[in-house]
């Protein structure tokens, strides 16, 4: 998977601009599986949700919400873990002037280790995922927010049970 | 009487204001005669007028009682509305092959809605987790859809 080329917006702003090279670098970063480069590009206190991310135990549901340095840092951790040749493509970036970068990307790997209720069988996944940044004018994420279809997951990696 | 015209966010409130009170014609309305709709989860990719309309309207028989949240907006430098939504409403029909079993769902989605230069909806895509849909449904397996929980 190799990174589109992607043509800058009508009437971008310095601010814009560099927003949306901290979302490239992120990328950037998680494609080369650089866990530390991605949180480096984060503020301290960063937000993270990842909104498809509800895993169901017995006495509670935990979701993929708090903050980049430890809820994100250890879901990329696992997923890259669990995905070792896991990559990214970025198709579309959109930036306003108050930091705010809605970023479109296809994500896919090739499974070598269980994953939550997804039993590794070797499978392959590739699947559309939009993701929300904030980014300071500093340069510094300070918000991600993530959307993904979890049926289209599970049935490529050939689990089929809701939880 | 004219009046100033709706900017992009305006636009955009107007536009899940139609998506909940399930006015899919005057969503149609808002669109360009080729505006196209990307429905990720669902891989229902083509016309707003047609693939837009027939799951808009569903969504509409379905949950008669529909709420639209916009938790979060902003317009991008290529004038595209960027919404983080959550709709609220109680199944009251069969929806997306999913027997109607009167379960309250509130799903979070995400959609963008890219205007042109005269205001008009040229593309539309939207993102959410069927699982999480299902799952609030009462379906237990994926192949199984129509089947729910008890």
């Amino acid at each position: 998977m190799t990174t589109v080329a992607l043509p800058a917006g009508p009437g971008t702003t310095p601010r814009e601009d560099r927003a949306e090279a901290t979302v490239r670098a992120f990328f950037a970063a998680y494609r080369a599986h650089d866990v530390e480069g991605m949180v480096e590009l984060c503020a301290e206190g960063a937000g993270f949700r990842y909104v498809p991310f509800e895993v169901r135990s017995r006495q509670r549901v935990l979701y993929g919400e708090g903050r980049v340095r430890t809820v994100g840092k250890v879901i990329w951790t696992t997923l890259i873990d669990a995905f070792p040749d896991l990559t990214n493509a970025v198709t579309s970036l959109r930036a306003d002037p108050d930091g705010n970068v809605a970023a479109e990307a296809g994500i896919g790997g090739t499974q070598a280790r269980d994953f939550g209720i997804i039993e590794c069988t070797g499978g392959r996944y590739e699947l559309p995922h939009l993701f929300l940044f904030h980014v300071t004018g500093d340069g510094l994420i300070d918000d991600i927010v993530g959307y993904w279809d979890n049926v289209g997951w599970k049935k490529q990696l050939g689990c089929l049970e809701i939880d | 009487m004219g009046g100033e015209p709706l900017s992009a966010r305006e636009l955009a409130e107007k536009f899940f204001g139609h998506v909940e009170a399930g006015e899919v014609n005057e969503i149609l309305g808002m669109m360009t005669p080729d505006a196209t709709v990307s429905l990720v989860p669902l891989n229902r990719h083509g016309p707003m007028a047609a693939d837009g309309a027939s799951y808009l309207r569903e969504l509409a028989r379905a949950f008669p009682d529909l709420l639209v949240r916009v938790r979060r907006l902003f317009v991008t430098a290529d004038n595209t509305a960027v919404a983080e939504i959550t709709i609220d409403g109680t199944q009251a029909d069969n929806f997306l092959a999913v027997a109607n079993q009167e379960k309250q769902v509130n799903l979070d989605q995400a959609w963008m809605l890219t205007f042109t230069p005269d205001d008009r909806i040229s593309a539309v895509i939207a993102y959410w987790d069927q699982n999480q849909l299902y799952r609030r449904l009462g379906v237990k397996r994926l192949d199984q859809i129509t089947i729910t929980a008890g």
